[in-house]
């Protein structure tokens, strides 16, 4: 606006184009009339130069391009061979070695689109000059773009302190490059730290745990925020800006020297977490032993000061004076270039499953709480023990509780049948109870989980195959009365059974945090239909998001074994190192720009763009307008879509290109 | 009298259906000459304007062709996408145009048969429905 | 025609290069590069290129603020309209809000292979006959019901304008193939379209035999009144439905209920400074019991311009002058601002709808079209 001139009546007429027709040997050539095309691209408009040639992508073909770009003066080069998916970036990089900018180059897929699947000579040909002519026509409206860089920052962050975070920040730190790890529960250690043995190999899960926990809380090159969650999350890669709540413990870390006399003194009790509500904790407490940091919280839900305002026993009895009342939720502001998200799994809650009774009957217990059961550090120093500490004389071991049930999860959780069989493999070796396993499939995928299966078997487990209809304790036989009693079809042998048990142990699926929409939300990157969040590709890049720079590791991606969850994040880890050795990030180009004239400031682009990369304000002009954060931009063209003026558009992606390509696509 | 060739323009996202016409194009799956493939980033990239100066430039039916739902590249493209059909479509009712000249569909980059089918029905359909009532030639 | 032949059609040449035109141009106000004179200087000295390739050619509200006051009479408007038909040949088409949608659709109408379902909106309250000798005009608010994201209010407004003709014993025809007059499309300069969809409009009124046609849409007033006598031959009275309403009123009264509302008038461009309508309106207004009308500090004559026409010059300064419009009408402390043309009030509404965290000025005030607002104090008691 402004009395300007357009842009187009400044440059008509100068559009100076080469049009390189690719025979892919005889893949096109065979069923396209290649000359053809290109005799009819050299009748298009602005077309200066118009060839064919056997192979375009060859060294030899490139030059061709590079050659004519410098002794025909060509300002926009088209190619039309294969898929711009498979070439787009060899062209490109050819164009740029001639100075000219690589987005002033278009390609023409005459290959997948047509010679491939077309048999018709003439037809394909036909379809072949439609597809250059609209290459041409779009080439036209293209504009060089700047392709911009910035420094990568090298601090990372890492969200959730499981095996999965503890992993990815212990490689990256010990790389020496500064980590940040957030928990968000009073110690790091997720579910693996309250697990007993671990399958296959039946490793104690603390014994190697610990050590790993030990050296995050020691590392120089790690600063543990626990307690804490993130709070906002601005900016884009290799430069996020991150906003942590630390939330106040009411002890002074400094002070504090682990000592744990508050929590002997401290006369207030609640459900241990830890131990899956199977023991009870004070209401200032560390949740198990080897916690790191070593440094106890006050619960506020369950003390007795923040309650009635009476107590302050702990402060009483702490030595250094650590306790401290007046503690307020600190908010911290990180500056950093990545950004791992760990955050992991919830344990399916089965009493909303109410016919296997789990809530209802004592000693139906989850597979979590079984190895809380058998730990030495648990409730019961490693005895497996029904609530009335009898031993157990037999046990049922019900796979598949909430997972391959289209009513709760759809999905096979992974685990389940492998920690199905520690469970019945522990009960054998502690109790020598009946052991009754009933599965519907048996899967042991991994290394060594076969083999563990078959072990499980010799031992005289029961396997039966069936998915458990009931669980009671209604008896109708003398030899029920008093047990739990497991009601199945046996698929095997084609008959209802009914097995009189003393304890069930349910194999609990594995799903996403109740609080993963927020936490995706947060990160801007997406989930699946099952609620885990979603890799940007299935196979080929199962740890990256559609935020660039936003990695995901461990269960939060879906339900796995410690082995695949430390594969990923050392996988994570890697591509944060790749990142952070490369030092700069290359911006994506083809991004939302807004014409300021045309902008009424409605704010429809910063309403619903994902990333938010619009904001609207009252910069120069009197008007609010919207303006485009470049760096957050992914280009995908929804706001220009919802922008009533067209003030906003996609470089690379306007309108006049697309019209452009519509029109010399409909033309016969 | 040839039979009627409808032609079709078919708006594919880069990272999915445009893919899957890539991948049934290197499977050989062949399918009829009467679609021109127009790639975007995403479905949500479409704006109602484009397909009616594709109705308008004479094409018979229009398709937009994205992401499954949750699979967008860029989180929600393809529901912004569905929103503007929906929209359209009804704008075009109005206008008297058979709703089926306007399709969206999801096609992933595996379905490169999946794709190639689409076509193969979707231009059985339009030779059903005869020429769109914008057919350049028709204007007087 | 060439730019020769615009210059001596809208009398270019009696320009006196007084600049009066820019002083009053609501555009050259917040856009100063904008000035009428200087178009009109560049056309005198030949500057072809410099016209028909400068996107100020779209800015231009056709609002007739300056022409209505220029000493040299010269018809900018008019000669902007004809112009931009100079630019189309140029492939220069402004940058046409809705990404163009308005007039890709006039486009697909013009086409003679479409036969619309145009009248879904018709409820059972509502009668139309194909026999009477009036007419009423729909326009385009059957397709403007799903282009914009806010409520529009354009169907609305139709139906009022059918109850309230209803009401007065008239059930009118309404014609279910009838296209778009076409306003948009000659003032951004498509006159090939304008014609077609002319041509149609008249075929398929003659057929309908009828001798009168009422509008609630001015555009659609001011199109059949000065334009089509140039492409068609339209043998028909025609009224926009204030006029009507104004003369049923004078004749015998109608039955309204109590409105109590403080309210502001609006005066359209097309209806005001076009047609010279600004009187009956407001009779229509004041014949409303219980009603208080406030005038805003321009108004009739002085009226300022809703901010956009046609759909190809919705930017930041469009922006400015619809909330400079907005602020004007909360000044007269009204609850209430009444238009007569439902583009007015999209415009406005549009400009109320604002996403972002920063929103600008406060501009909420309740817009409603003159039937609605009559309508509701029709009969029926139901009246908000
Ligand atoms: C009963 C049972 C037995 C199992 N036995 C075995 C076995 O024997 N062998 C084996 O290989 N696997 C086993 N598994 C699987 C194993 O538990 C997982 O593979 C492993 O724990 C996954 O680790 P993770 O770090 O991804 O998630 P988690 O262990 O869930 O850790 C996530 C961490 O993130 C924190 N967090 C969550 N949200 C946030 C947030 N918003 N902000 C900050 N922090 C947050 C959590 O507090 C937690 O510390 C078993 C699973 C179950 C249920
Ligand atoms: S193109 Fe997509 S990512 Fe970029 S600003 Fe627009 S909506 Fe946001
Ligand atoms: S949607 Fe368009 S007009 Fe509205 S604020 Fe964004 S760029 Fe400006
Ligand atoms: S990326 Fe394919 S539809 Fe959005």
């Amino acid at each position: 606006m402004g009395g300007n001139i357009t842009a187009e009546a400044l440059d008509r007429d100068e559009r100076r184009i080469g049009v390189y027709i690719c025979h892919c040997g005889l893949n096109i050539a065979d069923t396209v009339d290649v000359e053809a095309v290109a005799n009819y691209a050299g009748t298009l408009n602005s077309v200066a130069v118009a060839r064919d040639y056997r192979f375009m992508c060859s060294d030899p073909g490139q030059d061709l391009i590079k050659n004519d770009i410098k002794e025909l003066n060509l300002n926009r080069v088209v190619v039309a061979s294969c898929s711009p998916r498979m070439h787009e970036p060899t062209f490109r990089k050819a164009c740029e070695a001639a100075s000219l900018n690589p987005y002033l180059f278009e390609m023409a897929n005459i290959r997948e689109d047509c010679s491939w699947v077309h048999d018709d000579r003439e037809v394909a040909t036909q379809k072949a000059k439609a597809l250059v002519r609209a290459a041409v026509a779009r080439v036209y409206y293209n504009d060089p773009l700047e392709i911009k860089e910035i420094p990568f920052n090298p601090d990372t962050l890492v969200v959730g302190g499981g095996i999965a975070g503890i992993q990815a920040a212990l490689e990256i730190a010990d790389s020496e490059h500064k980590v940040y790890l957030v928990e968000r529960d009073p110690s790091i250690g997720g579910h693996m730290i309250q697990l007993d043995k671990t399958f296959p190999t039946l490793d104690c899960s603390q014994c190697i745990l610990t050590p790993k926990m030990a050296a995050v809380g020691a590392h120089p090159y790690i600063e543990l925020l626990s307690y804490s969650e993130v709070e906002e999350v601005s900016g884009f890669v290799g430069a996020f800006k991150v906003k942590v709540r630390k939330k106040a413990r009411y002890v002074d870390e400094d002070k504090c020297t682990g000592c744990g006399l508050c929590q002997e003194k401290c006369p207030w009790t609640a459900d241990s977490e830890y131990d899956v509500g199977l023991s009870k904790r004070k209401a200032i407490y560390t949740p198990f032993a080897q916690a790191i940091p070593n440094v106890p919280v006050i619960d506020r839900d369950s003390c007795a000061y923040f309650l009635k305002g009476k107590c302050r026993a702990c402060e009483k009895f702490c030595e250094t004076g650590a306790i401290d009342f007046e503690q307020v939720d600190q908010f911290i502001e990180l500056e950093v270039g990545a950004i791992i998200l760990a955050t992991g799994y919830d344990a399916f809650d089965p009493s909303t499953i109410s016919q296997y009774g789990y809530g209802i009957y004592d000693n139906v217990i989850t597979g979590l709480q079984f190895e809380r059961l058998s730990a030495a550090t648990g409730p019961t120093g490693g005895e497996i023990r029904l609530k009335d500490g009898r031993k157990p004389e037999s046990v049922a071991i019900i796979h598949c509780v909430g997972s391959r049930d289209q009513n709760y999860h759809e999905y096979c959780s992974r685990v389940c049948c492998m920690y199905g069989l520690k469970v019945a493999h522990i009960v054998k070796d502690k109790t020598n109870a009946d052991v009754y396993e009933m599965y519907i499939d048996m899967r042991c995928f991994g290394e060594g989980y076969e083999e563990f299966y078959k072990r499980v078997s010799e031992e005289g487990v029961n396997f039966i195959r069936g998915k458990v209809a009931k669980v009671t304790d209604k008896a109708v036989s003398e030899e029920e009365e008093g047990k739990l009693v497991v009601i199945c079809e046996d698929t095997l042998l084609g008959s209802i059974i009914r097995v009189p048990v003393d304890m069930v142990v349910l194999c609990i699926a594995l799903e996403a945090r109740s609080d993963a929409e927020e936490v995706a939300r947060k990160f801007i990157i997406s989930r699946r239909a099952d609620g885990f969040f979603l890799e940007r590709h299935v196979k080929l890049d199962p740890v990256a998001t559609p935020s660039d720079g936003v990695l995901i590791a461990g269960c939060c991606q879906g339900p796995k074994d410690i082995p695949d969850t430390v594969v990923q994040a050392s996988a994570a880890a890697a591509r944060v190192l790749a990142m952070i050795s490369k030092g700069r990030v290359t911006l994506e180009a083809s991004v939302s720009h807004v014409n300021e004239d045309l902008c009424i400031g409605c704010g429809r682009c910063e309403e619903l763009c994902e990333f938010h990369a619009p904001k609207v304000g009252i910069y120069e002009k009197p008007m609010p307008v919207s303006r485009v954060n470049e760096a957050l931009c992914k280009g995908c063209g929804a706001c220009a879509v919802a922008c009533p003026t067209g003030a906003i558009s996609i470089k690379h992606f306007k309108p006049e290109q697309i019209l452009a390509m519509v029109d010399a696509l409909a033309e016969t | 009298m040839s039979e009627f060739e409808p032609s079709i323009l078919c708006f594919a996202c880069n990272w999915c259906s445009y893919a899957a016409a890539d991948i049934a194009g290197t499977s050989r799956i062949h399918y009829p000459p009467n679609v021109r493939l127009l790639r975007v980033m995403c479905s949500g990239m479409v704006d109602a304007e484009y397909v009616m100066k594709a109705l308008e430039a004479g094409f018979d039916g229009v398709m937009v062709a994205g992401c499954h739902i949750g699979d967008c590249h860029y989180i929600s493209g393809n529901i912004k996408a569905q929103e503007m059909v929906t929209r359209l479509k009804k704008l075009l009712h109005i206008l008297g145009l058979e709703d089926e000249r306007l399709m969206l569909k999801w096609i992933a980059t595996s379905e490169g048969p999946i794709f190639a089918e689409t076509i193969k029905e979707y231009v059985e359909q339009l030779k059903k429905l005869g020429p769109s009532p914008f057919r350049k030639e028709l204007v007087t | 025609m060439s730019l020769e032949d615009i210059i001596q059609e809208t009398k270019t040449f009696y320009c006196l290069d007084c600049g009066k035109c820019t002083g009053l141009c609501p555009v050259s106000r917040y856009n100063p590069a904008y000035s009428p004179r200087v178009m009109l200087e560049n056309a005198l000295f030949g500057f072809q290129d410099d016209l028909t390739y400068n996107h100020d050619l779209f800015s231009c509200l056709t609002c007739y603020a300056c022409s209505s006051k220029c000493p040299g009479d010269v018809d900018y408007p008019l000669f902007i309209q004809k112009a931009r038909a100079l630019a189309l040949d140029a492939g220069q088409h402004g940058d046409c809000a809705h990404s163009g949608t308005v007039q890709s659709l006039a486009r697909l109408m013009s086409n003679p292979g479409v036969s619309q379902n145009r009248l879904e909106w018709l409820s059972d309250g509502l009668r139309i006959s194909t026999q009477s000798d009036t007419m009423f005009f729909v326009g385009c608010a059957p397709y403007f019901e799903h282009i914009f994201d806010f409520d529009s209010g354009a169907i609305d407004a139709v139906k009022a304008s059918l109850k309230i003709l209803n009401h007065c014993g008239i059930e009118p025809v309404v014609l279910p193939n009838e296209r778009c007059c076409g306003h948009d499309m000659l003032w951004t300069g498509d006159v090939e379209t304008f014609r077609r969809l002319a041509e149609h409009n008249a075929a398929i009124i003659k057929e309908a035999g009828v001798k009168k046609i009422i509008f609630s849409c001015p555009e659609g007033y001011r199109t059949f009144k000065e334009d089509y006598p140039k492409y068609v031959d339209i043998d028909c009275e025609l009224q926009h439905i204030s006029e009507f309403l104004a003369d049923r009123i004078a004749e015998n009264g109608l039955d309204f209920s109590e409105v109590k509302r403080k309210v502001t008038y609006h005066d359209p461009c097309r209806l005001g400074r076009h047609l010279g309508i600004y009187e009956q309106p407001r009779k229509v207004i004041a014949a409303l019991p219980g009603i208080e009308l406030v005038e805003m500090e321009h108004n009739k004559e002085e009226s300022l311009c809703c901010g956009t026409s046609a759909f190809v010059n919705c930017d930041s300064c469009s922006k400015q002058i619809r909330v400079d419009r907005l602020l004007e009408a909360k000044a007269t402390g009204a609850d209430t601002l009444i238009t007569s043309c439902p583009k007015c009030q999209i415009h406005f509404r549009c400009a109320m709808t604002n996403k972002g965290e920063e929103k600008g000025p406060d501009v909420e005030i309740e817009v409603m079209d003159l039937v609605n607002l009559v309508a509701n104090a029709l009969g029926d008691g139901h009246n908000e």
